[in-house]
């Protein structure tokens, strides 16, 4: 007996697949992660529950969540802004991590008030994870090389000379550890609860630094720029039909040079707004990947500002809950790392149920009838 | 200074295996169309399978064979993903990577004790005990664990398999023209299937031998970017078997030279001319970390001159690379 899928395009996606992806995509990876846990003799109910539930009822739990939520939406939107032109940064980390160093080296080296300091911080920052960024997105607007690998090996690069730079020039502070010196008050980022009135009355906002203003603020303006201006909609144009916008006049190169600059500048933002407000100083290890995991946050998110936020959320979730458990069970905080790997697995097998409607057919006969010809590849 | 150089020499040789197995598997994938960026991730998943099997059993062919394996299904998930289901590249292999970091990090925290008696040193059979009191070359060379061997075997292997098999020569075409494979009864889906399946083996392998004759014992992210250096070196190669070779030994030498640069002073006289600003410079551009970026500096280079001077070199880029094959007639 023979068994052929038989598939057929989509013209549109039934609205229940379409809001259902995310939950189901997530839900898929949280019961498959459950098995790394079973096999380890943990609970996956119990380790949920302490991953979710605590993290999320708790004082601590939350603040955590928002602090985390900084870095990891500002990367996410470092790779959903290409991903709208058609375009994949993968090199998010590394425009983190130099935007941090550019940051931290202002931090360190300069003396100023907090009023001049912070913004000079930010600037340095901005400019070079922008200047990071830029330099896969020239290649790729003015000779065409791929933008993917150029911009992931860049991230190497920049790993290499945080090591350096933080052995060497930049080290600081005692001992020998690869660090930054400690940053003066004045390059601290205060905390929310007194910047926003009434912000001593929210118990949350005594901990949380002011960085989650800046996420908040680069997630309203790529909102605005991506639905409001003409810019935004040329992004979104040669995003989904580079010939078609070619023809009706739209630079190629404009789009791909913005999407990237102002991506590298978040995500460098992230990076800098990590360290000064919450670490104090720049420890090697302080992303974990953030500009990696910045990469299933834009899939998840990629209709829509807004969404890349909630799964920046959810992610830093993910992370503080992953640490608990680890507390708990003594479950290695790679768990975190299989669910992430999961959701994207899961999403990208229910983009194609959202580009194909998939039957079965039963060929009885056993023999090896012709393949139909809209869905003769499906044997594989 | 021989004894250095020999020295350096050796260890260019061990950093070079890795590079090369690795390298020459994902050669194979992308040379079938499908890039994958999960070298990582099948390597790691190849070094914990081929330790724990090792440990187990004792038998370290077995780990060896066992971590092929391991970085073959992994690579069939990707194969799956792109070819079946015609998921982007990209995502799936950063996917991989993520899934085979995270994996070997989770059940592999319980072997990180764990020692193992791994592939010995031996010198090369037969001709072997001549050739290993050559100067500068002959210990380097003659005197390896047998993967040594067999990595440096694989390379006239694949090329011989692409160039003057039909089942390579046909993968090759599916790389460049699918539709035209298939219009000429090439079976496109099973030969990319093949190739991706492949070139996960050799990640496998290449992982396994970074566990079990490298450094004979398992740390979680024990490949520290070596697969992503692989993804680089298919480009520095231009997707050719031979430069493979060239370039795994290049790269093998920076990471050899970046791990004893300290012991290499190349001080000028403080009072010489320009001393002042040379030493500085040469310091720093010989500081391991900074000599670690040159790899990835030197693929970046090599991939914008080629892909910018089309006419004047040859850059053999698969033309159905990233594209996954619809073969529907839409």
């Amino acid at each position: 007996m023979n068994v052929e899928l038989q598939l057929d395009p989509r013209r549109t996606v039934p609205a229940w697949l379409a809001y259902g992806t995310p939950v189901l995509t997530v839900l898929a990876a949280l019961a498959v992660g459950g098995v790394a846990l079973v096999a380890l003799n943990v609970d996956p109910v119990d380790a949920y529950g302490v991953m979710f539930v605590e993290t999320l009822t708790s004082q601590f739990g939350l603040t955590e969540v928002l602090v985390r939520a900084v870095p990891l939406i500002l990367a996410g939107l470092a790779v959903y802004l290409p991903l709208k032109a058609g375009l994949f940064n993968i090199g998010a980390e590394g425009q983190l991590l130099l935007g941090a160093l550019a940051g931290t080296w202002v931090a360190v080296n300069v003396s100023l008030p907090a009023v001049a300091l912070l913004p000079l911080m930010f600037l340095a920052a901005c400019v070079a994870g922008a200047f990071w960024a830029g330099i896969p997105a020239w290649l790729r607007a003015k000779w065409d090389v791929n933008e993917i690998i150029t911009s992931l090996l860049l991230t190497f690069v920049a790993q290499e000379l945080q090591s350096y730079l933080l052995r060497g020039p930049m080290q600081g502070g005692t001992g020998n550890f690869p660090q930054s010196a400690r940053f003066s008050d004045a390059a601290t980022l205060p905390p929310l609860a007194g910047l926003v009135p009434g912000g001593e009355s929210i118990p949350l906002f005594a901990d949380v630094h002011a960085g989650l203003l800046v996420a908040v603020a680069a997630v309203v303006a790529t909102y605005v720029v991506m639905t409001k201006t003409r810019l935004g909609f040329e992004v979104t144009f040669v995003g989904s039909n580079d010939e078609a916008a070619r023809q009706a006049g739209m630079s190629r190169h404009t789009v791909y040079l913005f999407v990237f600059l102002l991506g590298g500048a978040f995500a460098a933002l992230g990076g800098i707004a990590e360290i000064a407000g919450s670490q104090g100083r720049f420890r090697a290890a302080f992303a974990p990947g953030y500009g990696f995991t910045a990469i299933p946050i834009a899939l998840l998110g990629r209709n829509s500002a807004v969404k890349v936020t909630l799964a920046g959320l959810f992610f830093a979730v993910l992370f503080v809950g992953g640490s608990s458990v680890e507390v708990a069970f003594g479950v290695p905080a790679a768990l975190v790392e299989i669910i992430q790997a999961l959701v994207i697995l899961f999403l990208i097998t229910s983009e194609f149920f959202k580009r194909y409607r998939v039957g079965i057919a039963f060929d009885r006969r056993g023999n090896d009838a012709p393949a139909d010809a809209t869905g003769g590849d499906a044997r594989w | 200074m021989v004894s250095f150089a020999a020295g350096l020499l050796n260890a260019t040789v061990q950093a070079a295996t890795v590079l090369l197995l690795a390298g020459l598997g994902e050669l194979i994938s992308e040379r079938a169309g499908v890039l994958n960026l999960g070298v990582e991730g099948m390597m790691l998943v190849g070094a914990l399978g081929g330790f724990v099997v090792t440990a187990v059993t004792g038998n370290y062919w077995l780990g060896f064979g066992v971590g092929i394996a391991c970085g073959m299904a992994l690579a069939a998930v990707h194969a799956f993903l792109c070819i079946s289901l015609k998921s982007n590249q990209v995502i799936s292999g950063v996917m991989l990577t993520l899934l085979g970091t995270g994996l070997t990090t989770f059940f592999g925290s319980g072997w990180v004790q764990e020692s193992i008696t791994g592939f010995p040193q031996m010198t090369f059979p037969i001709v072997g005990r001549y050739l290993v009191h050559l100067p500068l070359v002959g210990e380097a060379f003659f005197r390896s664990t047998a993967t040594d061997y067999l990595a440096l075997l694989a390379v006239p292997v694949v090329w011989f398999f692409l160039y003057r098999s039909n089942l390579g020569l046909e993968i090759i075409a599916v790389g460049e023209d699918p539709e035209m494979a298939d219009t000429m009864g090439v079976p496109v889906f099973k030969f990319r299937y093949l190739a991706v399946i492949i070139g996960g083996g050799f990640a496998g392998a290449a992982g396994a031998h970074l566990s079990l004759a490298f450094s004979q014992l398992w740390v979680p992210g024990m490949t520290v970017g070596r697969g992503w250096i692989a993804v680089a070196l298919v480009v520095f190669a231009q997707w050719r078997p031979s430069r493979m070779l060239v370039g795994a030994y290049l790269f093998g030498l920076l990471d050899a030279l970046q791990l004893r640069s300290q012991s290499l002073s190349l001080a000028l006289d403080p009072n010489a001319p320009l001393a002042g600003v040379l030493n500085p410079l040469v310091n720093t551009l010989m500081n391991p970390q900074i000599m670690s970026t040159y790899p990835y500096l030197t693929t970046i280079a090599v991939l914008s001159y080629a892909v910018i001077r089309t006419e004047s070199v040859r850059l053999a880029v698969p033309s159905a690379l990233l594209q996954s094959y619809n073969r529907e007639m839409d």
